[in-house]
């Protein structure tokens, strides 16, 4: 479940805090949706600017929580489930926003049987525009690979130490280090730096 | 804190119909959590072969757990008080 589903559904308990409602129905869901699309209180879902609004929703505060106990109307379990159907039929991951507001889709009843009237949307459109929301996969960054083996400049830089005090704990034998074959120079280990590092004894 | 296990029977439940019900528990606890009740959902474990669920919260009381899952709408056989045993705890 991503973080904006999460954000949709406390908006929409909050509204129906505010409105006196027993249960939060669909169309606090929807409304809750929206929000967490829109931006300066507009949720642009394709060609169809939503205004929030006009719809009686605060789109500049973030919701304040608390007050009296709201559950999931029996409706709401319904775009639940219908949205779940809609995120595993998708290549399931979690749930996102743009599945909850995908299960709105040709719904006639309710606020979304009126947006559909007010700004002619269509089922099909509705669910196009949706679809385009979801991000596309994300390009996984380059991390570069944690560099296993140090020179002694590199590990004293690390701990933050100088240099030669490095050297002479690798002389003592407090810190075990490498010798490149045939060579003088000498690598450690970063797992061994970190185990020089002891926390503090109470 | 203590935790619970709330015991479901959910027999020929779908795979969607569990994350819809995890979504709904998720945003009921952290409803419940910023409302001064903090009811964490630990994790479910799910028996395909019986449909049993067992979910493990924790939270302050056996009654906030039965909220939380009330609010959530999903329904539940019994919840019980419960120890955890890890590998690391003994």
């Amino acid at each position: 479940m991503a973080f904006d589903t999460e954000f949709a559904a406390a908006v929409a308990i909050e509204l129906a805090l505010k409105r006196g409602l027993e249960e939060v129905g669909p169309d606090e869901l929807l409304l809750g949706c929206l929000r967490a699309v829109s931006q300066f209180g507009i949720a642009q879902i394709g060609p169809w600017a939503i205004d929030l609004e006009a719809l009686g929703v605060e789109w500049v505060e973030i919701p304040v929580r608390g007050g009296a106990k709201v559950a999931y109307s029996d409706a709401a379990v319904e775009v639940f489930d219908l949205a779940a159907r809609i995120a595993k039929a998708n290549g399931g991951g979690s749930m996102r926003v743009e599945h909850m507001l995908a299960a709105f889709a040709g719904r006639e009843s309710g606020l979304m049987g009126e947006l559909s009237l007010s700004y002619g949307i269509t089922s099909a459109g509705w669910r196009a525009a949706v679809s385009k929301m979801l991000p596309t996969a994300p390009a996984v960054a380059e991390v570069p690979p944690a560099q296993d083996y140090l020179s002694p400049e590199e590990a004293a830089e690390a701990l933050g130490i100088h240099v030669q005090t490095l050297r002479g704990y690798v002389r003592s034998g407090k810190l075990p280090a490498r010798r490149l074959a045939g060579e003088r120079a000498i690598r450690i280990r970063r797992a061994d730096l970190e185990m020089l590092l002891e926390p503090l004894q109470e | 804190m203590a935790q619970y296990v709330v015991k479901r029977d959910l027999p020929g439940i779908t795979p969607d119909a569990l994350m819809s019900a995890g979504v709904r528990a998720k945003t009921c606890c952290s409803q419940m959590t910023s409302e001064g009740q903090p009811v964490r959902w630990i994790r479910s474990f799910f028996l395909p072969e019986t449909g049993q669920t067992h979910c493990y919260f924790e939270a302050p009381s056996r009654e906030s757990v039965e909220e939380a899952n009330n609010r959530a709408k999903i329904p539940f056989a019994e919840i019980r008080e419960v120890m955890e045993m890890t590998p690391e705890s003994v």
